[in-house]
């Protein structure tokens, strides 16, 4: 098993459990270890509780993990909740002043920190904070150098005053811990490489700009709104125009109308404004001007739990709009992917001329992760399509050179001119239209050549197919068990598949990218071998199992459904696996132990 | 037995100062009712941008739903159309002047599409001051769907089958004007001469020009007991003032009296002059535009007229500091961050 370090910081909202998070973050990365960081939190802006858990290590880390390795409680409540987490050879550090420990399980170290002999607590509040921050580094064997250099540069925006004081507070927690708590058996690791820490949030956005997007507009939802954040910061330096609008349905109608004057126009939101898109990626449909639209899962239905994550949309993504159309639509998998699906995207959807959807969750989006720079590639191709932006020597007369907007053609694919140009201007419109885009809904409606429409843009997808490449099985060809996922899920199924063999149960996985096209026929051949399978998903009524079942008529054996708002965590997926094989039930619905 | 007449060279063609003929700004047959006042707006649009000499390529007609929508398609051919869904033309039109900012936006709206199901997409155009035209041709109805009252309609206003509206009207102008729209007026398609001034003068415009068109449907609100038909306009209709535009090009000198008439200088040169029938009304002032207007609402007078100009709030492309280059026709080279940006996003994920 991979050796992995795991802190969780937990207080109320307000408290700050940010800044000890960003700098635990900072110090591992720096060490070239990798992290994955989640934060669950709820709908309030002081209060409630909020729970950060960090983990690192040298190896990839894809998830949250199982365990805990350190706990900071910064209240009573932190401590109530989650001390029973911790197993041996754990340890928590509190503030003995204000927070009484409960039991502790075996091997467990309780750490209390006197605060107020510490630090000056009147003039600094969160006190506790940084010396727990001191005590707990102090514990992982880091030396105080990389303390003092990550404290520097998070409080030099406020002075030279802040820095001194945050260090000296720092230090002192770091020199208690050395002299009164017993270091962790394991020291972190420290490795020559230097990953970028980024949320799937930011990821989409600077997979955005990658990709060569000059439109974003937005309607604040969470959780998508760290793209628009990235957007808006960004928006003067990366020459990107960046609008909030009044609503999402502004926002998908101004995205169309941007990407139909010719730029990449992009656009996130989460299941709720997804709702109000629809009738616009119908539009976008019927004129075929590409757009690429964002949905962030949270738990619906309706407002839901909009600080929590879930896999609940797929439905809605793949019938939204009313009436049939060719759209493409992908799931990234992790953080990394959510940057090189953007471009990706962007290029069939600006070839086939369609809506391009990318189905994200919470988990993703606000989520962090390590990334290797070289995996982020700011210069992909750019493929545009059939689009004619300039006059050409083809072209300049006034009379449209018998110019087709709609075009009738084997792909399905017509040349794609912009307004302005020259010898190319037509009627766009949502109506049913001829090849030269003029209405046939309003006169005269003709079945011949709307039957002829509508295959025209229904051919697109044969070709859409083959430029997308079908999922593939990871892991030994014969294994016991067969797990497949889509999304998000890809890291926790992977690390339970590793569990799973270590316990002596080979697993392979089927982890879904693309969900529009399907590939059904490639997915019936990789899964016809399969001993025993299982379909993982962040939903109650397995959307995405049901939908395989409607593409290809496959019924796998177990399922494990998880809807309580927080992610799964490998040993939710072991347990269930274990479960399904000893032959008591064929749906798992693992309970979810951290009280958030 | 046929006799032969010498045949006569045709006359020359009048053309604009861009050499176009007016052939050249019409557009296909129109397919709305015979009497339609949504036609007789499609011809004044098709005149003023001819006398303007408007490349009508430059030109993108945005449009939303309903038969007010629909026209876009009978006048200026040789413009780019774009029907979007119902209510959402301005922000399909936002987006792409935003994203190609040489375009020369005319959108067509009706009274359902703005002031109903659009609304809220319409009050957020309005403080954009975005350059476009944006034309509601009003009258009170639905056609479309068969003739039931749009949000514009008077309370009190009766339809063919004697239901009555029992809720009031949303002034689209009071709306404009409050919201930040920089051109705003009233007209009626029947009102040949006072359209055809206000008309040109909004291509001369650079901002948001919100006319408000009534424009009577003649198959479902144009009887007694209507408040958007053609009578009622005749007998109702109170201008402000008398309206008439000088192009820029076109460079002839006037005597006006200013006691009597006002002229606004637009942001080309062109002058817009407004000969006063009511004396204290200036159309440069915001809060007497919305009183008037209000006033009017009191004693159930239709006014026409031009009832707000400001040339002076920049508009939406000038304050978001656009590039004069499309964003839509960047060359790839210039279409991403420079390497310089992006080690600058990379350092800060360190």
């Amino acid at each position: 098993m991979k050796q992995t370090f795991t802190i969780a910081i937990g207080g109320a909202a307000g408290q700050g459990v940010a800044t000890p998070g960003d700098i635990f973050a900072k110090i591992f990365s720096r060490r070239g270890l990798h992290l994955n960081a989640y934060n669950a939190y709820q709908s309030i802006i002081r209060g409630g509780h909020t729970f950060l858990t960090i983990r690192t290590g040298p190896e990839k880390v894809t998830n949250m993990g199982d365990r805990l390795d350190l706990l900071i409680p910064l209240n009573q409540d932190a401590m109530n909740r989650h001390l029973g987490l911790l197993t041996n050879g754990a340890a928590c550090i509190f503030n003995a002043e204000t927070i009484k420990p409960g039991a502790a399980a075996e091997g467990v170290a309780l750490c209390p920190l006197p605060v107020s002999k510490l630090a000056d607590i009147t003039r600094n509040k969160v006190a506790q904070n940084t010396l727990a921050v001191g005590a707990g580094l102090s514990m992982m064997g880091i030396g105080f150098q990389a303390v003092q250099e990550v404290f520097t540069e998070q409080f030099k925006k406020k002075g030279e005053a802040v820095v001194s004081e945050n260090v000296g507070i720092a230090r002192a927690g770091y020199d208690y811990a050395t002299a009164n708590f017993k270091p962790f058996a394991r020291p972190l690791p420290m490795t020559g490489n230097r990953y970028a820490v980024l949320s799937g949030n930011t990821a989409m956005a600077m997979g955005g700009a990658a990709a060569g997007v000059k439109f974003y507009c937005a309607y604040p939802m969470s959780p998508s709104t760290g793209v628009l954040h990235w957007m808006a910061a960004h928006a003067r330096k990366a020459g990107i125009m960046v609008r909030q609008v009044e609503d999402e349905i502004g926002v998908v109608n101004m995205a169309i109308g941007a990407a139909h004057a010719g730029v990449r126009s992009m656009c996130a939101t989460s299941g709720g404004g997804f709702a109000l898109m629809s009738e616009g990626l119908g539009m976008s449909a019927m004129m075929e001007t590409p757009v690429v639209v964002i949905d962030c899962q949270r738990a619906g239905p309706s407002t839901g739990v909009p600080t929590k994550t879930e896999q609940g949309d797929l439905w809605q993504m793949l019938g939204a709009a009313f009436g049939d159309y060719p759209r493409v639509l992908a799931a990234p998998l992790d953080i990394g992917d959510c940057f090189k699906i953007i471009p990706e995207i962007f290029n069939i959807a600006d070839r086939f001329q369609c809506p391009g959807l990318v189905l994200c969750d919470l988990l993703l989006s606000e989520g962090r992760l390590s990334v290797d720079p070289k995996d982020l590639d700011f210069a992909p191709v750019i493929d545009r399509g059939e689009l004619i932006t300039t006059v050409t020597a083809a072209s300049g007369t006034h009379d449209n050179g018998g110019y087709k907007r709609y075009k009738i053609t084997e792909s399905g694919i017509s040349p794609r001119a912009i307004p302005g140009v020259p010898g190319y201007t037509h009627t766009a419109a949502t109506d049913e239209h001829e090849e030269d885009g003029v209405l046939i809904s309003d006169e005269f409606t003709n079945p011949t050549k709307r039957r002829a429409m509508m295959e025209k843009r229904m051919r697109k997808v044969a070709g859409i197919e083959a430029v997308v490449s079908p999922p593939a099985l990871v892991g030994p060809r014969n294994a016991e068990i067969t797990l497949i996922g889509w999304g998000s899920t890809k890291g926790v199924i992977e690390e339970a598949c590793e569990i799973l063999s270590d316990q002596g149960i080979s697993a392979n996985q089927l982890q879904i990218r693309w969900l529009v096209p399907l590939h059904g026929e490639a997915i019936l051949d990789i899964l016809k071998d399969a001993r025993h399978t299982i379909i993982v998903e962040n939903n109650y009524s397995g959307q995405f199992a049901r939908y395989l079942r409607s593409e290809t008529s496959y019924v796998p054996n177990g399922y494990i459904r998880k809807y309580d708002g927080e992610p799964f965590m490998p040993h939710h997926i072991v347990e269930a696996v274990k479960e399904q094989l000893g032959g008591t039930t064929r749906l798992s619905v693992p309970a979810h132990e951290i009280l958030v | 037995m046929a006799t032969s007449t010498p045949e006569k060279p045709a006359p020359a063609p009048k053309t604009n100062r861009i050499g176009l003929s007016v052939l050249d700004y019409r557009g296909g047959k129109t397919t709305l009712c015979a009497g339609c006042g949504h036609n007789a707006i499609s011809e004044r649009i098709i005149d003023a941008m001819y006398e303007m000499g408007v490349s009508p390529e430059r030109v993108i007609k945005p449009s939303g739903i309903g038969c007010s929508s629909k026209s876009p398609a009978y006048f200026m051919g040789r413009s780019h159309s774009f029907n979007a869904v119902h209510g959402r033309m301005p922000s399909v039109a936002t987006g792409a002047v935003l994203a190609n900012r040489h375009l020369i936006a005319l959108g067509v709206s009706g009274d359902g599409d703005t002031a109903s199901i659009g609304v809220g997409q319409f009050i957020h155009l309005m403080r954009r001051n975005l350059p476009i035209i944006y034309i509601i041709e009003d009258n009170g109805v639905y056609g479309l769907t068969k003739g039931q009252f749009s949000a514009t309609a008077d309370m009190g206003s009766t339809l063919k089958t004697g239901v009555i509206n029992d809720l009031p009207p949303i002034d689209t102008c009071a709306m404009a004007i409050t919201l930040g729209a920089t051109f705003v007026g009233r007209s009626f398609s029947g009102d040949k001469k006072q359209l055809h001034a206000m008309m040109k003068a909004a291509i001369a415009h650079k901002g948001t020009v919100m006319l408000d068109v009534v424009s009577p449907c003649v198959t479902f609100n144009d009887h007694e007991g209507s408040t958007k038909s053609y009578k009622y306009m005749k007998d109702h209709e109170e201008p402000l003032q008398e309206v008439s535009f000088v192009p820029a090009f076109e460079d002839i000198a006037i005597d006006y009296d200013p006691g009597t008439t006002i002229e606004v200088t637009m942001h080309d040169g062109s002058r817009l002059r407004l000969r006063k029938l009511e004396e204290e009304y200036d159309p440069t002032k915001r809060i007497q535009a919305i009183t008037r207007l209000n006033e009017a609402h009191e004693k159930g007078e239709v006014l026409t007229g031009v009832f707000y100009v400001n040339s002076k709030t920049p508009t939406f492309v000038d304050l978001l500091n656009m590039t004069e280059e499309p964003l839509a026709t960047l060359p790839e080279s210039v279409v991403r961050p420079g390497r310089e940006v992006l080690e600058q996003v990379m350092e800060e994920l360190r």
